[in-house]
């Protein structure tokens, strides 16, 4: 497969602040790659710099094999789609999209066929004269979507597109994106703070922590593996428990300091009496009876949706597990669960790596 | 009587009192001057029936008086030039400042509020001291010009029949200059950013940027300063009697300083009030080209 995007040792200053630290990323083509991170770290501007919107302060950035130092966005063929739409208020839905096609000298007969091929695919063939203020949410972010495909770009970049429509229009709008981009083949690059969009949308996940790379790989791969705290917090919902323990002499199992002596086996020997961060997902604690239970755990709350139930512990700190079961425990009672060596995750205290 | 108290209160007959504060005022101060004046064209006023309102009816004689005196194509033409000269000087200018503040380089701000000076003072003031910087002898206009060796010969821009309108045109165009700049940041400032981003990415150079995105979205500000341009270039009036008073012989008179002359120089209040009237009409069809221009406003 080769590389539509590559990025090598990236570096952006905003004055004294760093904000991208020495990123490399190297992005295939036909891939859709989705960046993720809190607010402030740097996933905005790697996309902004890929662009060309930003300069960067150093390293060397290439798309489809052309480095890109001193080219102006406008050279770049990349289309990007705005958080906020960015539509041309005073262009009709035709006009906006057809806006590139006229910039090229694409003669008019050919742009309006183009613009009415582009609307069918996005749904938008019976809003064509209508102004941008005269749409929805998200009506606009079709046409958004459909100013970018219009030009058949080297890459498609997205900065939070889905962040300003509900809910329901955002699960729906998440498939659309998806199946668009496998229909065109083309090679994409999201942004979003939401890890179930990157999770679920992305072949290929990138998350960031104050301008630096902190894993990347496929979804479910960052789900199993993550290699440090931060991933592991930051993909999965609900978030993964932390709780510290220490690694009993044999070095097999690790004790939990929520209770006396709750002791946890691993699948793995680990270097003895070293104490560590255990990570237990909420998914992987299950309810179970007295006798094959690891755990037996306080309740404090027990909140269920239905299909799911939601249970918080009475310990310090506080566990959450996920129970698909439904279940008749009250706050007060005791529960007993396990959860299989394999998914038991460890981190160093200090560096908070994996171990 | 208590419930017209209520209303006035929290009812309608509070709304009605505000409206009718602003009614009365603007039909009392400005309404009524303006039917007085229009009246006053069409009668035969002298010294004599200056205090009364019943006058002689004149029909159009007024206004065939006005546009047979000698002037009154020269006038008309001056009026013309100083009109469009000034409003196209403050405008473009005032448009390039506005776009050069906007690159929000260090101090731009400031620099720009210190245009406002000119904003600030007196046209009286503006007047005497572009009196001094276009003065023949010692100004420092023609000192430059000298120096530059763009010219050799010294240029009386006041008393010269060739530069007199135009030495009130620079005038006139530094005095309008900081209000044009100011109104056209504002325009400039709510433009969103990402549209030129997005107008870059789509393939736009600077100049199709500029006039794809920043012209048709700054229509309903440019519709507004140029049609207060025009009213505040046709009131025109202190940079008259600062720098020609008009002359000489009437080579650098408008419609405005020639209506005042007419009135309170040769006390022919009829004539003076026709030439306004004529003025007035010229302005009501700019407004209604302005507002009819500005009712498809598209703002995202």
């Amino acid at each position: 497969m080769t590389t539509q995007i590559e990025l090598s040792n990236i570096d952006k200053h905003y004055g004294a602040f760093h904000a991208l630290k020495n990123v490399s990323l190297s992005i295939a083509k036909g891939s859709f790659v989705a960046l993720v991170g809190p607010s402030g770290c740097g996933k905005s501007t790697l996309l902004r710099s890929i662009a060309g919107l930003e300069t960067i302060t150093s390293g060397t950035l290439r798309i489809a094999g052309e480095t890109m130092t001193g080219v102006p966005p406008r050279k770049r063929d990349v289309a990007m789609v705005f958080q906020s739409y960015a539509l041309y208020p005073h262009m009709t839905v035709e006009e906006n999209l057809t806006y590139s096609l006229r910039l090229h000298g694409v003669n008019k007969a050919e742009a309006r066929q183009k613009a009415a091929e582009v609307a069918a695919t996005t749904g938008l063939s019976a809003l064509l004269k209508r102004y941008p203020r005269e749409l929805s949410g998200g009506q606009r972010q079709r046409v958004a979507m459909g100013r970018a495909i219009i030009r058949n770009p080297k890459a498609f970049l997205f900065d939070e597109p889905l962040s300003n429509l509900d809910a329901a229009l955002r699960v729906h709008m998440r498939k659309e994106i998806r199946a668009l981009h496998d229909r065109l083949g083309a090679t994409s690059v999201y942004v979003t703070h939401d890890q179930i969009e990157a999770m679920t949308m992305a072949d290929h996940v990138v998350v960031m922590r104050d301008g630096v790379i902190e894993q990347q790989g496929s979804p479910l791969d960052l789900y199993d593996r993550p290699v440090s705290k931060f991933v592991a917090g930051f993909i999965g919902s609900p978030a993964m428990n932390f709780v510290p323990g220490t690694i009993a002499p044999d070095g097999r199992s690790v004790a939990l300091e929520i209770a006396d002596s709750l002791s946890l086996p691993l699948s793995r020997t680990v270097e003895p009496g070293r104490s560590v961060i255990v990570g237990l997902r909420p998914e992987h604690l299950v309810v179970t009876d007295a006798e094959t239970a690891t755990l037996r755990l306080p309740v404090s709350v027990v909140e269920s949706t239905g299909s799911m139930t939601y249970v918080t512990t009475n310990t310090t700190p506080e566990l959450t597990v996920v129970e698909s079961r439904r279940m008749n425990t009250r706050a007060g009672d005791n529960i007993d669960v396990s959860i299989s060596p394999e998914h038991v995750h460890l981190f160093d205290p200090a560096t908070e790596r994996a171990v | 009587m208590s419930r017209i108290l209520n209303s006035m209160r929290d009812g309608v007959g509070f709304d009605l009192i505000l409206v009718g504060a602003a009614m009365v005022f603007l039909v009392a101060l400005a309404g009524l001057p303006l039917v007085y004046n229009v009246v006053m064209s069409f009668q035969q006023v002298d010294m004599f029936t200056l205090g009364s309102l019943v006058r002689p009816f004149a029909g159009f004689t007024n206004y065939v008086a006005v546009v047979q005196q000698p002037e009154f194509w020269l006038v008309t033409k001056n009026t013309l030039i100083f009109v469009f000269a000034s409003m196209a000087g403050q405008f473009i200018i005032g448009f390039a400042l506005a776009l050069f503040f906007a690159q929000n380089f260090p101090g731009a701000a400031t620099i720009r509020g210190l245009f406002l000076v000119s904003w600030v003072m007196p046209g009286l003031v503006v007047g005497g001291i572009w009196s001094f910087i276009l003065a023949g002898d010692y100004g420092v206009l023609n000192a430059i010009l000298k120096g530059l060796g763009l010219t050799q010969a010294t240029i009386f821009w006041k008393s010269d029949p060739n530069f007199s309108l135009w030495s009130v045109v620079i005038a006139n165009i530094w005095l309008g200059l900081a209000f044009n700049m100011l109104l056209l940041s504002v325009g400039l400032a709510a433009i969103p950013r990402d549209l030129y981003e997005a107008a870059e990415l789509d393939g736009a150079n600077a100049f199709q940027r500029f006039w794809t995105i920043t012209l048709p979205m700054m229509r309903p500000t440019i519709g507004a300063v140029l049609s207060l341009g025009l009213i505040g270039t046709l009131q025109q009036f202190d940079l008259f009697p600062a720098l020609t008073e008009g002359g000489p012989a009437n080579t650098s008179n408008v419609a405005g300083y020639w209506a005042w002359q007419m009135s309170f120089q040769l006390y022919d209040f009829a004539k003076g009030a026709t030439i306004s009237v004529m003025m007035f009409v010229l302005v009501l069809f700019a407004s209604v080209v302005y507002v009819r221009s500005t009712r498809h406003e598209v703002r995202g």
